[in-house]
């Protein structure tokens, strides 16, 4: 190596006259921090397990279902592969476990941590906090929610297992991308409202599967067992978006038109939305950060 | 321990804290009432006991909250209105210990600096050339839960001042250190200072340790200042003499002596305080020794202690 080859590598702790990204940069680093947290990326391998695992549960159906559209007979595809609406019903418990698990790990941790006085005391506030961390539950469960339908339209289309014509894969498209996005804002709004309430992990999973599980249960016991009208069925955080997404698709889901109203269940989704938001600003907004 | 040469050199720039009459109240409980003091460069203490509002006024610095009155400006700069742009220029390292254990220490330390506006390339260079500085450059890839109490306050300092921070805010710094930890962090704190122009504020219940390190100190005491200014200004430039005596016999009659020539003797054991006056005082002393053969221990201005300050303004 010549003298003019030279180069110095190890340059030391030094002054940083350069440009600050402000607090954009500020909440795309929170952003990006919190979804390679969630996802187990620089942290531990058991960390990792419960990520894979939604992931798997959330793709292989697809992939399953591409792959045998391949070997079947186009007349019995049909019968064979579900709708899109329907995918969901195969991911469900994939959703459900990465809705519970996520926005606690993001939320309820940094309150344990300390970490919450160290975000407050950088160009985040309180709201950029929370957007940041609201993008990233929303970004995250819509890997699940998003991914896997989009995926399998994809690769049905390449095959020529897919629609018709380009018009109605965009068509198709729009619609998978809307019910996506409904199930995770409903899903990120409710775990999010849950994990601003508590800083102990275990607790708010636990509250979120128990909240989500519990107003579907109790949806149909008051719907079936006291004889109120369908419509209580609005109150079921599961069923809501759920039906929705049928809807989206175009398609009948298990509840009546007549007695849930499509409107009624935009409604309620802007309700439990609306509803969260507000709770979980107000949670923040009292919070006495430790620091 | 920390030498003189070590020392950070005196201020001089406009103050890098401001507060003039500052008032905040949670509800209907005063926190600060009508605060007025100015932090400049280098290090500062701030002081005062659990409950004083220490913590709360470094919550005002961060601009984490409004004020119900006065004026407060960090670097020039109202922090709550414009808290961001102040905070991008301020560091912080809490009190607490509970970082996140599973983060490997030089992924929290890039983080914190991407936080504060660094680019993600820069901040992963910083954060290893900060570990380094903090001694940690070994043991940067380990997670924080698995690093000890001292390491642990490094990395805190680390992720403080990665982003080349223009003050740097320390909440007991040395919390949980051994005496010899405890005076190498004093004693990395007081270079960072001085190496690369970082200023600090530490706040903090150990006087000897602000003593030690700080050119400055404000003192909080239920809800005022008791007292702030630099170390130089707030220990006086010692108007009081003491004389301390070889043996507590003479002490009487020296005492007497010197009460004869006009002096102001208060004694102590087998010190003479003489307050006031001015430098024919030594000449009163000398010879009230010499008449009476008593031997001189020790004899110059008094200097007061960081903790003769707090008690007195405390009481």
């Amino acid at each position: 190596m010549s003298i003019g080859e030279a180069r110095i590598h190890e340059r030391g702790y030094r002054t940083y006259d350069g440009e600050r990204t402000g607090v954009l940069g500020a909440v795309r680093a929170l952003v990006v921090n919190s979804a390679q947290r969630a996802l187990g990326l620089g942290r531990p391998v058991r960390h990792k397990v419960m990520p894979a695992a939604v992931m798997i549960m959330a793709y292989l159906p697809g992939a399953a279902f591409v792959g045998a559209a391949a070997l079947i007979p186009g007349e019995l595809e049909d019968e064979f592969l579900p709708s899109y609406a329907d995918y969901y019903g195969f991911i469900s418990a994939a959703l459900f476990l990465f809705a519970a698990f996520v926005a606690p790990e993001l939320l309820s941790t940094d309150r344990r941590t300390g970490m919450l006085g160290v975000y407050l005391a950088s160009p985040l506030d309180r709201r950029t906090y929370l957007l940041a961390k609201a993008i990233a539950v929303f970004g995250l469960l819509s890997i699940v929610t998003l991914g896997p339908p989009l995926l399998l339209l994809i690769a049905l289309s390449l095959e020529g297992s897919g629609p018709d014509s380009w018009t109605e894969g965009l068509r198709l498209a729009v619609r998978i991308f809307a019910s996506s996005m409904v199930m995770s804002a409903v899903f990120a709004a409710v775990s999010l409202a849950v994990s601003a309430t508590t800083e102990r992990q275990i607790a708010a999973t636990a509250t979120i599967i128990g909240l989500l599980v519990g107003t579907t249960a109790l949806a149909s016991i008051l719907e079936e067992g006291a004889d109120l009208p369908d419509s209580i069925r609005l109150i079921s955080l599961i069923g809501v978006p759920v039906e929705l997404n049928y809807r989206i698709h175009g398609e009948l889901g298990e509840w009546r038109v007549d007695e849930v109203p499509t409107w009624s269940l935009w409604l309620a989704v802007f309700v439990v939305v609306t509803g969260s938001t507000i709770w979980i600003w107000d949670r923040y907004r009292r919070l006495v950060v430790r620091r | 321990m920390i030498s003189e040469a070590d020392t950070v050199p005196p201020r001089s720039n406009p103050p890098l804290v401001r507060a003039t009459n500052v008032v905040k109240r949670y509800g209907a409980v005063s926190v600060l009432e009508g605060v007025s003091f100015e932090i400049g460069e280098g290090i500062t203490g701030l002081l005062g006991a659990n409950g004083a509002g220490k913590t709360t006024l470094l919550g005002l610095i961060l601009g984490l909250h409004g004020i119900e009155d006065g004026t407060l400006s960090v670097l020039g700069i109202d922090p709550f209105h414009a808290g961001p742009e102040v905070r991008a220029r301020l560091g912080y390292a809490p009190e607490h210990h509970t970082l996140p254990g599973d983060m490997k220490a030089a992924d929290l330390v890039r983080h914190v600096a991407e936080l504060h506006g660094l680019p993600k390339s820069e901040a992963t260079t910083r954060a290893s050339d900060t570990l380094w500085l903090v001694g940690l450059g070994e043991e940067r890839f380990r997670p924080v839960g698995t690093l000890s109490t001292g390491q642990r306050q490094r990395v805190k300092l680390a992720q403080a001042i990665a982003h080349d921070p223009k003050l740097v805010l320390l909440d007991e710094p040395t919390d949980g250190l051994d005496p010899v930890q405890r005076d190498d962090m004093l004693d990395l704190i007081v270079r960072v200072a001085r190496d690369f122009g970082i200023h600090f504020v530490i706040s903090s219940h150990l006087l000897d340790e602000v003593e030690q390190i700080c050119q400055g100190a404000v003192i909080l005491g239920g809800g005022q200042v008791l007292a702030a200014g630099t170390l130089d200004e707030l220990r006086g430039t010692g108007s009081d003499i003491v004389l301390d005596l070889d043996a507590e016999t003479f002490v009487q009659s020296v005492a007497a002596t010197m009460a004869a020539s006009g002096a102001i003797v208060k004694i102590s054991g087998r010190s003479l305080v003489v307050t006031g006056g001015d430098d024919t005082v030594f000449d009163v002393a000398r010879d009230a020794c010499a008449e009476q053969g008593a031997g001189i221990a020790r004899l110059g201005r008094r200097r007061l202690t960081l903790e003769d300050i707090f008690l007195e303004e405390s009481t």
